[in-house]
């Protein structure tokens, strides 16, 4: 009987098999994204992916970009015009003492669908009394929909155009003025870019009217001094390589994000359980008696205590972010599986000569477990480490599914659960799902493939017999 | 006998430490106790006259009522004290009352809310471990059979890759392929829940709605297992067929199916057996975030329910008809080895 040998037959099994080799390759390309997110995308994660207000300016569930060149069409993406690019025109008319503030920008419009929303931010300066506004969108048919008059509020002032209930109605003066009547629900964005005919207002049958589109806002102020600068956004269906969820995150950021945190978290419950496990197992043959009798017994007693609803018990009561989330699992699993195979893995090495040698020559126990039997223990738990990362990649993912997992980090877990209960797979928003779920599944993958060359390894009864 | 004993006190081990966990130690007792105190006081405000009662006499009330409460759900005693009691109802599977979860006939009762629960599990998971150990089996036993074959590849490659994703997650990814991706060509599979609302009326029906709506939640649990089940049963079978008797079997021109049924597949059954009947315990358990994920309402779901509202009794009651079945499985297997094969004794491990 050969037990395997060290660390360098491990690394042999592992580039000597094809599985092996692609479980590798694909690990390497794993970490290689996570060093890249943690070089080249300086972005502070945790706050920055909380804070709304920096995904304003995406669009809302957006298809990935490349999603263009599958179906052919040409998919609108998100049309920002800043500020400077708004053509300004100003006059104040002393006699009346009123001041004429004209807003103006042209955007094309030549995609094969409707933008998603439209948003037109309005910053005014004013010093006594609150400008008159008036927003209108002029077409390339030369129509002009007029789509908010009122004073405003504040000085700065969000119009959402698709969702605002006063624009809606005066799009729907609009579509009567054309002479399109219809009750259903009115979308702006839609009608706003549609042919004029009589599927206009229905969102359904509209077509998409392509062409030079104007935005034009005039403000009626009443001090010399009163100025004021627009922004006009019309988001898109497409967004980035990854799209975008229902909170506007850009899923790219999330998902690159997410695979250093999924390596870190899987890794260190792996090493740290397998390494507990191997050398409670080492222990309890090595000692023998008394001191094996109750690792057996306690091993079996947690092998009937409900790991998974007590995690779910302890991650309910306890607010607990992801790290100590691991240490929990790892109490929750100090004796286990491994401890049991590891016993008989020892029993195996302790029946060597070497082992004879070093107690002839009057090694202390202690010295022969540590010096001796967990070395030749590596392999097995280095095998053990690669087969269990998955499960707890997993176990993370199936916590947060649950609405338990840490509510700040983006974790690719988080980022399905998110999607799960919001609906994704309902509107079939299959980005949101179906690119975290990839990234998990090739990450346990290549784990998978890599353990499956170590299989002997981990396995030690079933080859050798 | 030595190993009865064990048996007997690794089950209450096991039981006093989930009554200590899922009580989280005393904790749930606190959180229930303020959240009772909270009740009462909220639902006196509400009733008339309350605020004309001099200030003792609302103290006193509130004391009263609280007390009554306290002592309706057994409160009032230590929780170490408790702990022991428990330990022993539970022991003598006397389940007690849940604190809030009813079951769909009213009663509070554990034992009822379980076994309402039950037939569901049964039904979804221990069809589905049957369905996925006889693929398996089948599939390994062809496997085995031509080592390195094509087939032997691409099933083991399967295996690898499927066993290292849990069912949940194909349960999403095939939701979303069924409820949404094909959509447009019509085929529409539920998936969610385990009958439509509102239910048929006719016995026919109502079955074939159950049916309908099992349909993916069973594919999906079978479909994520077995993978492994038949590369473990290959390798097993791998054994067994490296043995020298199998060589004589072979040597004297027994056919390929008998040598597999005699001589093969008959020494690796008690492994194989071991398996299957774990596998079937844990499948009563139901699988939490499975069920939860195809909406089904098994046991698997009334556990997340149980931990969701807080519930001890129902989280222990479940894990204490688990841990019985388990290790009364666990010695009927020893018994059934040690008739079995000779060389394995009940007491020696």
């Amino acid at each position: 009987m050969s037990m395997p040998g060290g660390l360098r037959d491990l690394l042999k099994a592992i580039s000597s098999s094809k599985s092996g080799i692609i479980g590798v390759a694909i690990l390497l390309i794993i970490t290689g994204v996570s060093v890249f997110a943690i070089i080249f995308v300086p972005f502070d994660v945790v706050s920055k992916w909380n804070n709304p207000i920096f995904w304003l300016e995406n669009p809302r569930v957006a298809a990935p970009e490349w999603v263009t060149f599958i179906t052919g069409k040409n998919i609108p993406s998100t049309i920002r015009i800043p500020p400077e690019k708004f053509n300004k025109y100003e006059y104040y008319v002393e006699a009346s003492g009123l001041k004429y503030i004209t807003l103006d920008a042209r955007f094309d419009f030549n995609y094969d669908d409707f933008p998603s929303e439209l948003t037109v931010i309005l910053y005014a300066n004013y010093s006594k009394s609150r400008p008159l506004v008036t927003i209108k969108l002029v077409r390339p048919d030369t129509l002009e929909a007029t789509l908010y008059k009122n004073v405003i509020d504040n000085p700065v002032v969000y119009f959402y155009i698709s969702t605002d209930n006063a624009i809606k109605e005066n799009v729907y003066n609009f579509l009567l003025i054309l002479g399109t009547n219809t009750n259903r629900t009115i979308y702006p964005e839609k009608c706003l870019f549609a042919i004029n005919n009589e599927n206009m207002g229905n969102s359904n049958l509209a077509q998409i009217l392509k062409g030079s589109y104007r935005i034009k806002i005039e403000l009626i102020a009443t001090d010399e001094s009163d100025t004021a600068n627009a922004e006009f956004i019309s988001y898109g269906q497409v967004q980035g390589l990854a799209g975008t969820d229902y909170k506007r995150h850009d899923l790219f950021i999330g998902l690159v994000w997410g695979a250093p945190v999924a390596l870190a978290f899987g890794l260190s419950a792996a090493i740290a359980t397998s390494i507990i496990q191997s050398f409670l197992g080492a222990l309890s043959a090595w000692y023998g008696g008394i001191v094996d009798e109750i690792v057996q017994r306690v091993t079996e007693i947690y092998m009937i205590l409900p790991f998974l609803p007590f995690l779910i018990l302890i991650s309910l009561i306890y607010e607990i972010n992801l790290w100590v989330l691991i240490v929990i699992i790892i109490a929750l699993s100090l004796f286990g599986g491994v401890t049991k195979t590891a016993r008989s893995v020892t029993f195996q090495i302790m029946s060597e000569q070497y082992i004879e040698a070093a107690i002839s020559y009057g090694a202390s126990k202690l010295r022969i477990l540590f010096l001796y039997i967990m070395p030749r223990l590596l392999p097995y738990i280095v095998a053990n480490i690669v087969l269990a990362v998955p499960a707890y990649v997993f176990l993370e993912a199936a916590l947060s599914v649950l609405g338990l997992g840490d509510p700040l980090v983006p974790t690719w877990g988080k980022i399905i659960s998110d999607a799960y209960s919001s609906g994704a797979v309902i509107h079939g928003w299959w980005w949101w799902i179906l690119l975290p779920a990839l990234l998990i599944m090739i990450t346990a993958m290549a784990f998978a493939l890599i353990g499956y060359a170590l299989d002997k390894y981990a396995n030690p009864k079933l080859r050798e017999r | 006998m030595k190993r009865v004993v064990f048996l007997i006190l690794t089950l209450i081990a096991s039981i006093y430490l989930t009554i200590i966990i899922a009580n989280a130690g005393g904790l749930i007792d606190q959180i229930i106790t303020s959240q009772i105190k909270y009740d009462i006081r909220t639902n006196l405000a509400r009733t008339p006259g309350w605020s004309q009662l001099p200030e003792e006499d609302k103290t006193r009330i509130l004391q009263e009522r609280y007390n009554l409460t306290i002592k309706a759900k057994g409160l009032d005693k230590p929780f170490f004290e408790r702990s022991i009691i428990y330990l022993y109802d539970a022991l003598t599977l006397d389940l007690g009352r849940a604190l809030f979860l009813t079951s769909a006939s009213g009663t509070k009762q554990v034992s009822v809310i379980i076994l309402e629960r039950l037939p569901r599990t049964i039904l979804l998971f221990t069809t589905g471990t049957i369905g996925y150990s006889i693929l398996g089996l089948y599939l390994g036993l062809r496997m085995a059979r031509r080592p390195g074959s094509i087939f032997d590849r691409i099933t083991t490659m399967f295996a690898v890759i499927t066993q290292a994703i849990p069912a949940w997650f194909f349960g999403i990814l095939f939701i979303l392929l069924f409820a949404y991706q094909l959509r447009p060509l019509g085929i529409s599979i539920p998936f969610g829940g385990m009958v439509s609302v509102p239910p048929p009326t006719d016995p026919i029906s109502y079955v074939l709605d159950v049916m309908y709506h099992m349909a993916l939640p069973l594919f999906t649990w079978i479909f994520s297992i077995f993978g492994s089940w038949a590369y473990i049963t290959r390798n097993l079978a791998m054994q067994s067929s490296a043995e020298d008797y199998v060589m004589a079997a072979k040597a004297k021109g027994l056919s390929e199916n008998q040598i597999i049924n005699r001589y093969i597949l008959r020494p690796s059954l008690p492994p194989i057996i071991t398996s299957i009947s774990l596998s079937l315990i844990s499948s009563w358990q139901g699988a939490i975030i499975t069920e939860t994920v195809f909406a089904w309402p098994g046991l698997g779901t009334l556990f997340y329910q149980a931990i969701e509202s807080l519930d001890p009794p129902v989280i222990i009651g479940l894990t204490v008809v688990y841990a019985y079945l388990l290790v009364i499985t666990i010695f009927i297997l020893d018994l059934v080895y040690s008739i079995l094969d000779p060389r394995i004794k009940v007491g020696i491990r």
